[in-house]
């Protein structure tokens, strides 16, 4: 059984993790620490594992590895301490706001000897991995050119927070969709423009709610992504994850979440999209319990998150700047 | 374990796939056209059967699937029985009510067991839909709308092109969502069904029917083989708190390629899962099999569905509601 704590459950994905993990047969959910011990304590009883006040106490109770899912900003500390004490690590995206913070816990990482992965689960959603097959088949011949988007209601909270989350709709939904590109065309990212702006909730958050990106990959393909807190609170469902390849052979158009039923709910009034596909979370946790054991890095790396972040860096020196950059 | 396939067109193909991803060998492949067996068999390794009935009765062989033609299936069971075969039968179960329970009573006598691919109860979208239903996000279901269909199936020389062995669209390709209605909602109290019914031209059908359950619950059921292209299933499902909707038309996943001066385009919706429900429909069997499980769908729940089908053609030929 490889034994599993979660660090913080400031991010709700750590929810899913924690499900995921006692639904595996392999894995368990061993301890939760959370710097807010309150929250931390209710995440623990939720999901049926002890809550250990002290972090020194928590990576030293017998742990194989951790899940970080904190406020973005305190992503650093505790993969460093996690290091430290020579546990498995899977990180929440982004795996940090800044690409010195994300180097400097890959270097952290390999100098303990531990393995580092970056939560990018959109990698275990089965269109998006038969996407990337039919891609890989070249059925689509060369692809030229990719049009994205990562919307989302707004998450409110620390996400909204400078302080805690380095940055807005850009930083948040910008990641998934720049290591889908990476993994899927095998090209890295080298220049982005991108327009910021925050005028969709009547300019009351502190961050960006929008970014219209642009984005050029090795060869020279050409991207576009809108990453956005912009579905209204009355949107069916949380957001979406969607790229339009175009190729020399042919396109392909993958919604990632699209496999729903519509619910007409006249109890509260509510139109909602209810999710019959496969849990993308329970494919992450999987294949992070197979690396502990394997004792190599997640499918996901930290360099991969490094990447990411490095292309979000960019698009908001690009937004300052007012100019296309190179990543 | 090593099975035989007995009937190597599309659905043997996919079959013999799912019992291989299952762990089990692919041992035997047969196939009254040849080349076809032939075909499947070097794919898998397997060993091309002298006939049917020669791959029922093989030494060699612990499970039977059959995915022949529906008025074979109950020869074919009935040869798998006798030879003390486990066996695994694509739905419908067989043309006629009496075959279905000729061939339960066979399997029983053998001491066999008896498996029938009622795939949609495998769907995630409509096991989804069931979980709904039984959570009472709907409240209380007065009405269901499902709708299967698109192209005629099959070539010029298929089997399917004879009404008297398919049963058309109603008994061949309704009776997955007549199964569904009795597994969600109870058993049926009547059915009104209109059907083109044709002979000529042999490629069309358009089956459109009228449930009352037990329950009091109203479903209407249109199955379909008069599109000119493609393939949709669609349900709606309605109760006295909301509806619920699926549209096979919304797919996560599309593609097209270009035209090019070598021929038509082609245009893909895709719903990819990890696991097929082909291959989760075969787990259920073997569960059943090693004592570890009791399948989703019984060879009692596949006599009910023929039943429906049945009853269904028979108000099309009257013009009057049948009652169970």
């Amino acid at each position: 059984m490889t034994k599993i704590g979660i660090m913080s459950f400031a991010h709700m994905h750590a929810h899913g993790y924690a499900a995921a993990l006692n639904a595996l047969p392999d894995a368990t959910l061993a301890a939760v620490w959370d710097d807010d011990a309150k929250r931390g304590k209710a995440a623990a009883k939720k999901h049926g594992a002890p809550f250990i006040a002290s972090m020194d106490a928590f990576l030293a109770s017998g742990l194989d590895g951790v899940i970080v899912t904190s406020e973005n900003v305190k992503h650093r500390a505790m993969v460093e301490a996690a290091a430290a004490a020579g546990l498995w690590i899977l990180c929440e995206k982004p795996l940090a706001p800044t690409a010195a913070d994300a180097r400097a816990m890959v270097a952290a990482c390999k100098k303990a000897k531990v393995g580092l992965g970056t939560a990018f689960p959109c990698r275990w959603a089965p269109p998006l991995a038969e996407a990337k097959a039919k891609i890989a088949s070249g059925a689509l011949g060369e692809v030229r050119a990719v049009t994205c988007t990562n919307h989302g209601q707004a998450p409110g909270g620390w996400f909204a927070d400078p302080a805690l989350s380095g940055g807005g709709a850009t930083m948040d939904h910008t990641v998934h969709v720049a290591d889908l590109l990476r993994w899927m065309l095998g090209r890295e990212f080298t220049k982005v423009y991108c327009e910021l702006g925050n005028q969709l909730h009547r300019g009351e958050l502190a961050t960006d709610d929008i970014g219209s990106v642009h984005l050029e990959m090795t060869g020279g393909v050409q991207v576009s992504h809108l990453a956005s807190w912009s579905r209204p609170r009355s949107f069916p469902a949380w957001g979406d994850v969607t790229l339009h390849f175009m190729g020399d052979k042919g396109v392909l158009f993958v919604d990632a979440f699209k496999q729903n039923l519509t619910a007409y709910d006249d109890q509260d009034m509510r139109v909602r999209w209810v999710g019959y596909g496969d849990s993308a979370d329970l494919g992450l946790v999987a294949d992070f319990v197979e690396a502990i054991r394997g004792r190599r890095d997640p499918s996901a790396t930290g360099v991969d998150g490094l990447r990411a972040t490095e292309v979000t860096e960019a698009a908001y020196r690009s937004a300052k700047a007012g100019k296309a950059v190179k990543i | 374990m090593n099975v035989a396939i007995i009937g190597c067109g599309g659905m043997g193909a996919l079959h013999a796939q799912m019992a291989a991803n299952c762990g089990l060998k692919v041992a035997l492949c047969a196939d009254v056209v040849r080349p076809a067996a032939k075909a499947l068999a070097e794919k898998h390794g397997a060993k091309v059967a002298a006939s049917p009935e020669a791959a029922c009765a093989a030494k060699s062989v612990d499970i039977v699937a059959i995915t022949t033609p529906t008025p074979t299936h109950l020869p074919l069971i009935r040869a798998a029985a006798a030879a003390g075969k486990q066996i695994f039968c694509e739905k419908p179960f067989c043309r006629t009510v009496p075959e279905c329970e000729k061939a339960i009573r066979i399997a029983e006598k053998a001491g066999v067991k008896l498996f029938v691919g009622h795939v949609v109860r495998y769907f995630h979208e409509f096991e989804k839909m069931r979980e709904q239903i039984q959570a009472g996000a709907l409240g209380e279901v007065g009405w269901v709308k499902l709708y299967r269909g698109g192209v005629f199936p099959g070539g010029p020389k298929s089997w399917f092109r004879d009404y008297k062995q398919t049963g058309g669209a109603t008994l061949d390709s309704m009776i997955h969502d007549l199964d569904w209605v009795r597994y969600v909602f109870g058993e049926p109290e009547r059915v009104f069904c209109q059907a083109l019914m044709r002979s000529e031209p042999v490629t069309m059908d358009h089956s459109q029917v009228t449930l009352r359950m037990k329950s009091g619950l109203i479903a209407t059921v249109i199955g379909t083989w008069a599109q000119p292209s493609g393939f949709r299933v669609m349900a709606e499902i309605c109760g006295s708190r909301g509806m619920l909707q699926y549209d096979m038309n919304e797919a996560p996943l599309r593609m097209e390629a270009r035209a090019t001066a070598a021929g038509p385009n082609w245009f893909v919706p895709m719903n990819p899962v990890m696991k097929s429900p082909y291959q989760s429909e075969w787990e259920d069997f073997l569960a059943w099999l090693d004592g570890t499980g009791t399948p989703r769908v019984t060879a009692r729940d596949a006599l009910a569905a023929v039943a429906m089908a049945e009853a269904a053609l028979k108000s099309a030929k009257t013009g009057q509601p049948v009652t169970f």
